[in-house]
C-alpha cells in the first residue's frame, strides 16, 4: 500500500470515525460486499482455509459462499470498530463486552508472572484490550509491522491511546515482551499464521502448517501461563471474549519438544474456537501448502 | 457530611474543573463523607460511579475565553434539582464556577444549606462579569465561603467583585496515580527523546508555538519525538501542519482516558506547557511534576502560581516559540539538569496531594456550616424556582 492508498484510508477513516456506529457498520458492510465480489485472491484463500477448518464445507458450496460472505462482513465491521477507535471511550465500550472464562484470567494473573494471551485472527481485539488495559493490567500487542509505515504508526498510536502498547515481531520487540511480562502485564499475540516465516511445521486442523513457537518459548523461559482466548461478535454487535483453561509450558530438558507440546495444546483450543465461529476467523492468507 | 458537588461543564468531556470535581469527590468519600456529583453530560456513561452521579441537563458548546465551554442552558432544570435537593438533604453544596449558567446558578438559588463556591477561571477580562455584576452579586451573597484555585483566579474575580473574600486552595494531584515507575507505553519508551504535551487542542494552549519550536529543534535534538495528548477543535489544523512540514516522529494520541494518561507521562522525558494566556492554574503541570518530569512552560499567571523556574522548570515568555525551542534544546542536552529539576518536581508535588487539599476543603465546609448556623438561609419556595435562571 503506497502513499496514496494510505491517504485514501485516512480519508475513509476520518469519515467513519465521525459516523454513528450503526452507520459505520452499514458503510463497512457495503465495502465488504465490494471486496467479497472483486477480491482476486483474498476470497479464494479464505475459502480454502475455511474448507480446511470445516471439512464439511467441501461438499456444500452454497454454505461455503455464505460463510465466506459472513466472514468478510464481520471483518469489515471489525475494521469499522478500528476506524472509530480514535474517538472511542472505554466507558462506552465497557457495556458492549461480555466475558466467558474470566476465572482463567484471574488464575493467570494470580500466578504473578504476567499473562501471555494467545489467540487467532478473529474479532475486535482492540475493544477487549482497551477494557482490560483500563481495568486489569497494561496490555501489549505482539504483532507484525504493517506497510506503509504511516498506516502502522496510525494503528500503533490509535491503540496506544487506549493503553495498548504495540511491540514488533523482532528482537527489540521480544525484549520488550519479556520486560512487560516481568512487570506482570498482559501480552496478546496470535499463532494461527506464521508471519515471520520461522514457524515450525505441525498439524493445524490435521494438515501440516508452519506455526510460531515464540509464545511457548517465552512461556518456558519465564514460567508465564499461556491463556487461549478468542474474541467474537455477537448477533447484536456486542462482543464476547471467551477464554479457555490455561496452558502451562513444562520444561523436560528438550526445549524444542516442550515448545511444540505447549503449542499443540494451544492449537487445539484455537481450532475449537475457529470451528465454533468460522464466520469470524478472517485469514485470507496462505497457511497451508496448496492454498491459492 | 453529605456533600453535593456541582459542575457546570459536560462531565463526559475532559477538562480541569471536572477532573477537580471527580478527584475531590473520591477523596472526600475516602475521608468518610458522602458525596454526590451534579453535572450536565453529553453521554449517559461517565467515568464515575453512576450511583453517585446526577446527570442534569444536556450540554451545548459555547465559545468563551478562547475555549469552548460545554454547559447546559436548559430552563427546565429546576423541578428535577428541587426534588433531588429535598431528597438528599446535603450538609454542604459545593459549586464549581458558581456564576456559570445554568446548573450552578439554579442550584445556588434553591439551596438552603451551607454553600461553598470554587472559582477556577482566569482571563484578562470578562464581559459577562462586567455587565452582569448587578445580576450576579446576589448569587455571591448565597455563598457562605468561597475558594479560588490560585492567586490569579482570585484576582480575576476580585477585579469585578472587589470585596468578595476568598481563600486560595490549589488544585490537587493524586500521587498514587501520577508517579514515576508506572508501566510506560512500551513502544514509546525506546531510544527517542520524548517531549509531551497534554491539553485540549485549542488556541490558548499554545500548541502552535510548540509545533514551530519542535520543527526548529529536530536537527539539534536528533531522535526527538513530540507526543500530543488531547483532542479539540484544532486537531485538523495540527495534523495539517504536521503533514505540510513533514514533521517526523509526531504522535497524535488524541483524547486519552484518565486510566491511561499517567502512563504517557511516564513515557516522556520532558513535559511542555506552552499556553498563551488564560490559564488559572494548570493541573497538567501538577501531573507532570508528580510524574517526575522536568517542565518547560510559558510565564502565564496561572502557571507561575505553580512553578518555580530554575527549580522544577524552565519558563519562557508566552507566544515566543524561539525561546521555547531554545529551552527544549537546553533541557534535552543536559541530563543532569533534567534529573535535578525532576527530583525537585517530585518532592514539590507532595504539597499538592489530594489528601492535603481535600483536608483544607473540608475545613472550609466546616466554616461554611458555622456561617449558615449563625445566619440560617432563607428557604425558597419550589414554585418560585421555575424562574430561578
Amino acid at each position: 500500500m503506497g502513499e496514496w492508498t494510505w491517504r485514501a484510508f485516512k480519508i475513509v477513516q476520518s469519515l467513519v470515525e465521525r459516523l454513528p456506529r450503526p452507520w459505520a457498520y452499514a458503510l463497512a458492510v457495503l465495502a465488504a460486499k465490494f471486496a467479497w465480489w472483486f477480491s482476486p485472491l483474498a476470497r479464494p484463500r479464505l475459502e480454502y482455509n475455511l474448507k480446511v477448518a470445516c471439512p464439511e464445507l467441501e461438499k456444500d458450496p452454497p454454505a461455503l459462499r455464505k460463510l465466506s460472505w459472513l466472514n468478510f462482513r464481520n471483518h469489515a465491521k471489525a475494521y469499522a470498530d478500528l476506524m472509530q477507535l480514535p474517538s472511542a471511550h472505554v466507558e462506552s465500550m465497557r457495556p458492549l463486552l461480555k466475558i466467558k472464562g474470566l476465572e482463567h484470567l484471574d488464575e493467570a494473573r494470580a500466578f504473578g508472572k504476567g499473562v501471555l494471551v494467545v489467540s487467532c485472527h478473529m474479532g475486535s481485539y482492540e475493544v477487549v484490550s482497551a477494557i482490560w488495559s483500563a481495568t486489569l493490567a497494561p496490555v501489549s500487542f505482539f504483532a507484525e509491522e504493517l506497510e506503509p509505515r504511516a498506516l502502522y504508526e496510525w494503528y500503533r498510536d490509535t491503540r496506544a491511546r487506549l493503553g495498548i502498547s504495540v511491540l514488533t515481531l523482532d528482537h527489540g520487540g521480544i525484549r520488550r515482551v519479556l520486560e512487560a511480562l516481568h512487570e506482570q502485564e498482559m501480552v496478546i499475540t496470535a499463532i494461527d499464521r506464521d508471519i515471520t516465516g520461522t514457524g515450525y511445521l505441525m498439524p493445524f486442523f490435521g494438515k501440516l502448517a508452519p506455526i510460531p513457537l515464540g509464545p511457548a518459548a517465552i512461556a518456558l523461559r519465564l514460567g508465564t501461563p499461556l491463556f487461549p482466548v478468542c474474541v467474537y461478535r455477537l448477533p447484536d454487535d456486542t462482543y464476547m471474549a471467551e477464554g479457555a483453561p490455561l496452558v502451562y509450558a513444562k520444561s523436560t530438558g528438550n526445549a524444542r519438544a516442550d515448545q511444540v507440546s505447549a503449542t499443540e495444546q494451544l492449537l487445539r483450543n484455537i481450532e475449537r474456537f475457529i470451528q465454533q465461529h468460522p464466520e469470524q476467523w478472517h485469514v485470507p492468507h496462505r497457511i497451508w501448502a496448496g492454498s491459492p | 457530611m453529605r456533600v453535593g458537588l456541582v459542575s457546570p461543564y459536560d462531565f463526559a468531556s475532559p477538562g480541569g474543573v471536572n477532573d477537580h470535581v471527580r478527584h475531590l469527590a473520591v477523596r472526600l468519600q475516602k475521608l468518610g463523607h458522602e458525596t454526590r456529583i451534579f453535572a450536565p453530560s453529553s453521554r449517559a456513561e461517565v467515568d464515575f460511579n453512576s450511583a453517585r452521579f446526577y446527570r442534569i441537563g444536556r450540554p451545548i458548546a459555547i465559545p468563551v475565553n478562547d475555549s469552548v465551554a460545554r454547559i447546559t442552558l436548559s430552563f427546565h432544570l429546576a423541578n428535577q434539582v428541587a426534588a433531588i435537593i429535598a431528597d438528599e438533604r446535603f450538609d454542604v453544596l459545593h459549586f464549581h464556577e458558581p456564576l456559570m449558567p445554568a446548573l450552578p446558578m439554579t442550584m445556588l438559588r434553591m439551596s438552603t444549606t451551607a454553600n461553598v463556591g470554587t472559582f477556577h477561571a482566569f482571563a484578562h477580562s470578562n464581559v459577562g462579569y462586567y455587565y452582569g455584576r448587578p445580576l450576579l452579586q446576589p448569587y455571591l451573597g448565597h455563598l457562605h465561603r468561597a475558594i479560588a484555585v490560585s492567586e490569579p483566579a482570585r484576582t480575576f474575580v476580585n477585579r469585578y467583585f472587589p470585596d468578595f473574600p476568598m481563600r486560595v486552595i490549589p488544585n490537587g494531584v493524586d500521587l498514587n496515580v501520577y508517579r514515576p515507575g508506572l508501566p510506560p507505553i512500551r513502544h514509546l519508551r525506546d531510544d527517542n527523546f520524548n517531549i509531551l504535551f497534554v491539553g485540549r487542542l485549542e488556541k490558548r494552549k499554545g500548541l502552535g508555538d510548540l509545533l514551530r519550536a519542535y520543527h526548529s529543534i529536530i536537527e539539534r535534538v536528533p531522535r526527538s519525538r513530540l507526543i500530543i495528548v488531547g483532542d479539540g477543535p484544532l486537531r485538523g489544523r495540527v495534523e495539517a501542519y504536521v503533514a505540510r512540514h513533514r514533521l517526523p516522529n509526531v504522535v497524535m494520541a488524541g483524547y486519552v482516558p484518565e486510566t491511561v494518561k499517567p502512563r504517557y507521562y511516564d513515557s516522556a522525558d520532558i513535559f511542555c506547557a506552552p499556553a498563551t494566556g488564560a490559564e488559572s492554574f494548570g493541573i497538567v503541570l501538577l501531573e507532570a511534576l508528580a510524574s517526575g518530569l522536568p517542565v518547560v512552560a510559558t510565564e502565564v499567571p496561572g502557571y507561575m502560581s505553580v512553578l518555580e523556574p530554575g527549580r522544577d522548570s524552565i519558563t519562557v515568555q508566552p507566544k515566543n516559540w524561539r525561546e521555547l525551542a531554545a529551552s527544549l534544546v537546553i533541557l534535552a542536552r543536559d541530563h543532569d539538569l533534567r534529573t535535578r529539576l525532576a527530583d525537585y518536581a517530585q518532592e514539590k508535588a507532595r504539597r499538592y496531594s489530594w489528601d492535603l487539599i481535600a483536608g483544607e476543603v473540608v475545613e472550609v465546609y466546616k466554616e461554611a456550616r458555622k456561617a449558615l448556623a449563625a445566619q440560617p438561609a432563607r428557604a425558597l419556595e419550589v414554585s418560585g424556582v421555575h424562574h430561578a435562571v
